[in-house]
């Protein structure tokens, strides 16, 4: 689930920050920059891990700051392809379900990689999944008994498969002005998200394939 | 800014959710000592001279806390690993045959059921058949010690680490930058802390 990366880039010190330990300043500034942010094609940046390597600091003109030329690894949150993971749904809709691992929510499971057959439940705000149903339409499938329903509820810890991540690099435009008054953006895209599948045997709630257990509920699904 | 590599080691949730416990350890030491040494100038009378106020990144410490906690939930493995059982499970992995990508995944997942096999190892059956029951079984002997969990937190490894044990005992003492000790030699980084075997087997460099 997460990688370590290895960056270059040129970090400020500010003078306020000469009295710490330079690398320790180094590695706030680099978390300060990268923190809880997206890298595009890398991934979700975590934390810093450690200098590699760090070149003299060197004063530019018009400011007081010492820049170093910084070599880090730095601990990045990237599922790779075809990785099984735990997550949590936080949301159902007539799309899909969209799961949160608490750090990072854009994770999505759309309808072609709910398992078959399944349907939506309106009433519920919930999908649900029929065993061995011979039905095809999510007509019939609405019809079926409830208890027979497997439903996937908010809350409910899933093992999912990621099929594929996505990067959106926003860049914003000039600002546009019409009549004065600046155009408000429009609604943006996550910068990373991805696709999960709950599809095959094995993903989905964790509770559907614990085998029999001492307590409580078998949902002993096939 | 340029990206070298980005995808270099893989990290296994284990020593992710360790590092990030000992950071949030780190930073705490560190907010403590401040208000210590700022009660202390205000006592002694002193012109309360503002030596030295790190910035703390709001960005680091949420995304800090917020991957704790979905690391250390209850339906995570970590809560019943530690250092010296995941080497030992990997150890004990080498025998079956297994892609880099998968011992991560059965580290991270700890399967205990031939279904959760099932979706990490492609082709179960084929290359696996009646080993599945010994992978099985190494999984669940690794679970099976729960390490103990410090006071403040963190939890206590039995045999690696003892320099940074103590390390973050000093911190408490002074605030001191020993734990920043094996950054400062900048050129080369001593690898010998945690992960230590575990970090080597799954590097990616020839995948």
């Amino acid at each position: 689930m997460f990688v370590l990366s290895i960056i270059k880039d040129t970090i400020a010190i500010l003078p306020a920050n000469f009295g710490v330990p330079p690398a320790q300043a180094l590695i706030s500034e680099i978390n300060k920059k990268y923190a809880n942010r997206v890298l595009h094609d890398v991934g979700l940046c975590i934390c810093a891990f450690d200098l590699v390597e760090a070149g003299e600091g060197k004063v530019r003109y018009g400011d007081g700051c010492l820049w170093y030329k910084v070599r880090f690894r730095m601990v990045v949150f990237r599922p790779f392809a075809s990785e099984v993971i735990l997550a949590k749904v936080k949301s159902s809709d007539e799309d899909g379900i969209r799961l949160s691992v608490g750090f990072f929510d854009d994770i999505y499971v759309p309808l072609a990689y709910l398992p078959q057959p399944s349907a939506f439940d309106p009433n519920e705000r919930a999908h649900f999944w029929l065993p061995d149903s011979e039905a095809t339409t999510s007509h019939e499938l609405l019809e079926s008994a409830t208890a027979d329903r497997m439903y996937i509820d908010q809350g409910e810890v899933v093992r999912v498969r990621i099929e594929a991540d996505e990067f959106y690099d926003d860049e914003p435009g000039p600002p546009k002005a019409s009549e004065g008054i600046a155009v408000k953006r429009e609604a943006r895209r996550a910068p990373y998200s991805m696709i999960c599948s709950i599809a095959e045997q094995g993903l989905g709630p964790v509770p559907w394939w614990k085998s029999s257990q001492p307590d409580g509920d078998v949902m002993d699904a096939e | 800014m340029e990206v070298v590599n980005a995808r270099s080691a893989l990290l296994s949730n284990f020593e992710v959710l360790n590092l990030l416990r000992e950071l949030d350890a780190e930073h705490i030491a560190r907010t403590k000592t401040a208000i210590r040494v700022k009660k202390e100038e205000e006592a002694a009378g002193k012109n309360s001279h503002d030596t030295h106020t790190e910035e703390i990144s709001e960005n680091l410490r949420t995304v800090e806390l917020e991957a704790i906690q979905y690391l250390s939930a209850d339906y995570q493995p970590s809560l019943h690993q530690s250092d010296a059982s995941i080497t030992q499970l990997v150890g004990g992995l080498q025998s079956f045959g297994l892609s880099k990508a998968e011992k991560l995944q059965i580290v991270n997942l700890a399967p205990t059921e031939p279904v959760e096999l099932y979706v990490i190892v492609e082709e179960l059956e084929d290359r696996l058949g009646n080993q599945m029951e010994d992978l099985l079984a190494a999984v669940s002997k690794s679970l099976s010690e729960r390490a103990p969990e410090h006071p403040n937190g963190t939890v206590v490894v039995p045999e690696v680490k003892q320099t940074r044990d103590e390390a973050a005992v000093e911190v408490y003492e002074e605030a001191d930058q020993e734990t920043w000790g094996y950054d400062a030699n900048a050129m080369e980084f001593d690898d010998t802390g945690e992960g230590a075997g575990v970090e080597g087997d799954l590097d990616v460099d020839d995948d």
